[in-house]
């Protein structure tokens, strides 16, 4: 082969190209912008105008749930004695009680008890037992669920002790535990999450089976990477969407749920106040004495609805593809 | 596949075994018994001895124990000497008065022999020491018993309760020695014009027959005995609860057994095809009417069982949901995002997040003051409309839970090969949804058909409270807070048994419906 340009000696080849230090710091720079998964998740959530709209109304309620109680103490027995008291009207009671006051803003309930206090107390209960639940049920639902779906040895066990748990009947279980261990608050907690994980964890164990035996599960279970890494790199990143919408389903359901069980009669003991006891005791008169129904079914579902909202926009919001 | 199903089966009964278990240890065992008195005037009013005698009879009638006393171990000792004037011999007054000395109670020999038999038989003795004045009378219930106390073992529990799970009725079934023509045979049934097959010497008279009420074929052979009521149903069985016709007596013209051949007619609700053999005495009217011993019957009701109620209700709402929410589901998907998608997001947000209890009595409010039906079930004048508001009512939930995952299905589906395809292959938009990705949504909807058939026999529990519907939904909760133990293990055993053939039926349905899908890994060869 020829030098097909003579001009370029030895000398100016030399001139023209440089030898350098190879650097190994800058060859480990990325230069593609820096990506933060949970920052884009909340910039795609705050862009639908409705989230913010939301969020603000469940900070209005969390402020009221949680701050007035200490102001306004609903006592439910207070006017237990006195019998004038019992399921009057708004307009009624104020006009029993002497002028307008928060206090008989809706009236009274059938032990003379303020239904306006009685609902700010009892959806702090509500909001405290979905949170608690919520939390313990996806926190233990989600490990075992996850090594449950990746060994097989423990599924077979598991499945075993599902199929008989599961068909234990819900309402028997709670029951029996709240006359065992007294209806409290903390009693009722421990009632809906001894056997309430098992549900998730079930859910959770067919999602992670289908992630589990993908290709690059394999690749990297080949490539000796412990079981406990291949569960919490591999796997769980993938299902964060799956997780947030399940927690969008569940936080409600345990406002719901409290409601049913105080329905039929397994509630919470009657000094904690609660929106589903004051549901039932006011069912019975629905069209008589409406102002002591409607409010807490109202608020219940109006926590519910938020949550839920929330929830599956924040899910929505979780999914990686919507990030474009 | 065959083996693979008797694997099943076998699993499943061994969990129904477990779940029982577990149900019998929940209610016998971890409830302290005490709860029964809370409410109990007469547990009260009783003190002393007399009201630990009652706590055990108590016990015994809501199935905790098995217990007796001294004296009526007397009664059968001395009756077999004395007859039935036993109560007035000497023997007897000094043995049942020993119990009431503490110092010399136990030298006597009829309480030695008490000791020694029940011990033998797995019982403890309990002895309750008299309570006296010091001037020696007896204070009042302070009366001193003598007590041999048998409690349960839970696994014995439910050996005992498997062993009665099923009767068959034989010839042999009735012990009467008058009796000596044996037999069962296919006879014309005067009641119905069709055969039926009879029998003597068994229970019932009528074992398989058939007449004009669902399910036209009835039968009186095999019984299954799922448990006994303590309290709300007073000692009757559990499946005659469920299944037997409430309202009003049906009374229309018929002749008695002994009528037939003859013109004579009488008004009577007697259901002639459930007589039973009377193994007492027959009285002169009887006699008159009926050619045999068997004159006990129950009555034709105008009303529809509790199980009856729950199904209908339930396979109507069942039907209207199929019916509406599958179609809506797959509007939706057609049209996403558009107006019809954001609609029917609107409705499934509040039926998921609203409780249902909340949402129940807004349609219920809504139904009785817009279209003036009848709210709670028994005031209904028109009996056909007690059932509309409970059926709609329960329908709500299932449509919006369909319409989401119908939706949800045919959307991932929607960008499938064989959907662009058939756009390629010039197939209208009409026919690619309602045909082929519809039907490939299904098959993941197949599953819990069964299921939401066969549950409608457990009845709802919200929607039956709600309008006073009197069906099975609320047999658990009312028997849970009266702690009628026997209902609530037989409510577990139905609901399990339900739960688990539902779960085998829709995956059974799926297999068919999808041949792709195969339930047991089978050998090679393409079989």
């Amino acid at each position: 082969m020829t030098n097909e340009n003579p001009a370029i000696t030895a000398e100016n080849q030399d001139e023209l190209f440089r030898f350098i230090d190879s650097d190994t710091i800058s060859s480990e720079k990325i230069t593609a912008p820096r990506y933060s998964y949970w920052r884009s998740v909340f910039r795609v959530f705050f862009r639908k105008k409705i989230n913010i709209a939301v969020l603000i109304l469940l900070a209005v309620i969390l402020l009221v749930a949680f701050i007035m109680p200490i102001f306004w103490p609903y006592v439910p027995f207070e006017n237990v004695t006195d019998p004038k008291s019992f399921n009057l009207s708004p307009s009624a009671a104020m006009a029993y009680y002497g002028g307008f006051s928060f206090k008989w803003l809706l009236g009274t309930g059938n032990v003379g008890n303020s239904i306006f206090y009685g609902i700010i107390s009892g959806a702090r209960t509500s909001l405290l037992l979905a949170t608690i639940c919520a939390a313990i049920n996806m926190t233990v639902g989600i490990i075992i669920g996850a090594v449950w779906g990746y060994s097989k040895r423990f599924d077979a066990i598991m499945l075993v002790v599902y199929n008989i748990v599961a068909n234990v009947p819900y309402i028997l279980l709670i029951t029996v535990l709240v006359y065992v261990i007294g209806a409290g608050f903390w009693s009722f907690v421990f009632a809906l999450t001894i056997t309430g994980w098992l549900a998730i964890a079930y859910f959770f164990r067919t999602q992670v089976m289908i992630i589990r035996d993908r290709e690059y599960s394999l690749a990297s279970r080949c490539l000796g990477t412990p079981v406990p890494r291949i569960i919490s790199k591999n796997i769980l990143p993938f299902l964060t969407s799956v997780i947030v919408t399940l927690l969008a389903t569940e936080l409600p359901s345990y406002i719901s749920y409290e409601v049913f069980l105080s329905f039929i009669g397994v509630g919470l003991s009657a000094n904690v106040p609660s929106l589903g006891r004051m549901i039932q005791e006011a069912q019975t008169a629905f069209l008589v004495f409406p102002w002591e129904f409607w409010p807490p079914v109202i608020v219940a579902s109006a926590i519910t609805i938020i949550l839920y909202l929330l929830g599956q926009n924040l899910a929505d919001a979780s999914d990686p593809r919507t990030h474009m | 596949m065959k083996k693979y199903m008797l694997k099943r089966i076998l699993f499943s009964i061994f969990s129904l075994f477990v779940v029982v278990m577990v149900v019998m240890v929940l209610v016998y065992s971890l409830i302290e018994r005490n709860v029964i008195f809370q409410t109990d005037d007469t547990w009260n009013k009783k003190s002393k001895n007399d009201r630990i005698i009652y706590e055990y009879t108590m016990y015994q009638k809501y199935g905790y124990l098995t217990w007796t006393d001294f004296s009526r171990f007397l009664e059968t000792k001395y009756k077999e000497v004395y007859g039935s004037e036993y109560s007035k011999q000497s023997d007897f007054l000094n043995d049942r008065n020993a119990i009431q000395k503490i110092d010399s109670y136990q030298d006597n020999p009829s309480v030695q022999e008490f000791i020694a038999k029940y011990t033998a038989e797995g019982y403890t003795i309990r002895y309750l020491e008299p309570e006296t004045y010091k001037s020696g009378r007896v204070k009042p219930g302070g009366t001193g018993y003598l007590l041999a106390i048998h409690e349960k073992n839970p696994l014995l529990r439910l050996v005992d309760y498997v062993k009665g799970f099923f009767t068959i009725e034989t010839i042999h079934d009735v012990t009467d020695p008058e009796l000596t023509d044996r037999y069962t045979r296919w006879e014309k049934d005067p009641y119905s014009g069709l055969f039926a097959h009879v029998g003597s010497g068994t229970t019932h008279k009528y074992l398989l027959y058939f007449d004009n009420r669902f399910p036209f074929i009835h039968q009186n052979r095999v019984h299954i005995n799922l448990g006994v009521s303590y309290t709300t149903y007073r000692g009757q069985e559990i499946t005659s609860v469920i299944t037997s016709p409430a309202g009003e007596l049906a009374v229309k013209r018929q002749q008695y057994p002994a009528m037939l051949g003859t013109d004579q007619y009488e008004d009577t609700a007697i259901n002639f095809h459930s007589l039973r053999y009377n193994t007492g005495v027959v009285s002169e009217a009887d006699m008159q009417k009926f050619p045999d011993k068997y004159t006990i019957y129950s009555y034709h009701r105008a009303g529809l069982s509790m199980l009856e109620n729950s199904f209908v209700i339930g396979i109507i709402a069942t039907i209207i949901a199929y019916a509406l929410g599958l179609p809506l589901g797959m509007l939706m998907a057609r049209r996403k995002d558009k107006l019809a998608d954001k609609l029917g997001n609107a409705y499934i947000i509040f039926i998921m997040a609203v409780p249902s209890l909340a949402y129940i009595f807004m349609f219920a409010a809504l139904g009785t003051s817009l279209f003036h039906l009848p709210y709670k079930f028994a005031n209904a004048q028109v009996k056909v409309l007690a059932y509309v508001l409970p059926t709609i009512s329960l329908s709500l939930p299932s449509i919006g839970s369909l319409m989401k995952w119908m939706r949800r299905y045919m959307i991932d589906q929607m960008n499938s090969d064989y959907v662009k395809f058939a756009r390629a292959e010039g197939l209208s938009e009409k026919e690619i949804y309602n045909v082929h990705i519809s039907k490939n949504a299904m098959i993941y909807l197949v599953h819990g058909i069964p299921a939401s058939i066969l549950g409608c026999l457990t009845g709802a529990i919200i929607t039956e409270r709600v309008y006073a519907v009197p069906g099975v939904g609320n047999l658990l909760t009312t028997a849970i807070n009266s702690h009628d133990n026997g209902i609530i293990v037989a409510c577990t055993v139905f609901y399990t048994s339900l739960s688990i053939i539902s779960v085998i039926l829709g995956d059974l349905l799926l297999s068919k419906y999808d041949p792709r899908i195969k339930l047991s890994e089978e050998g090679g060869g393409g079989r």
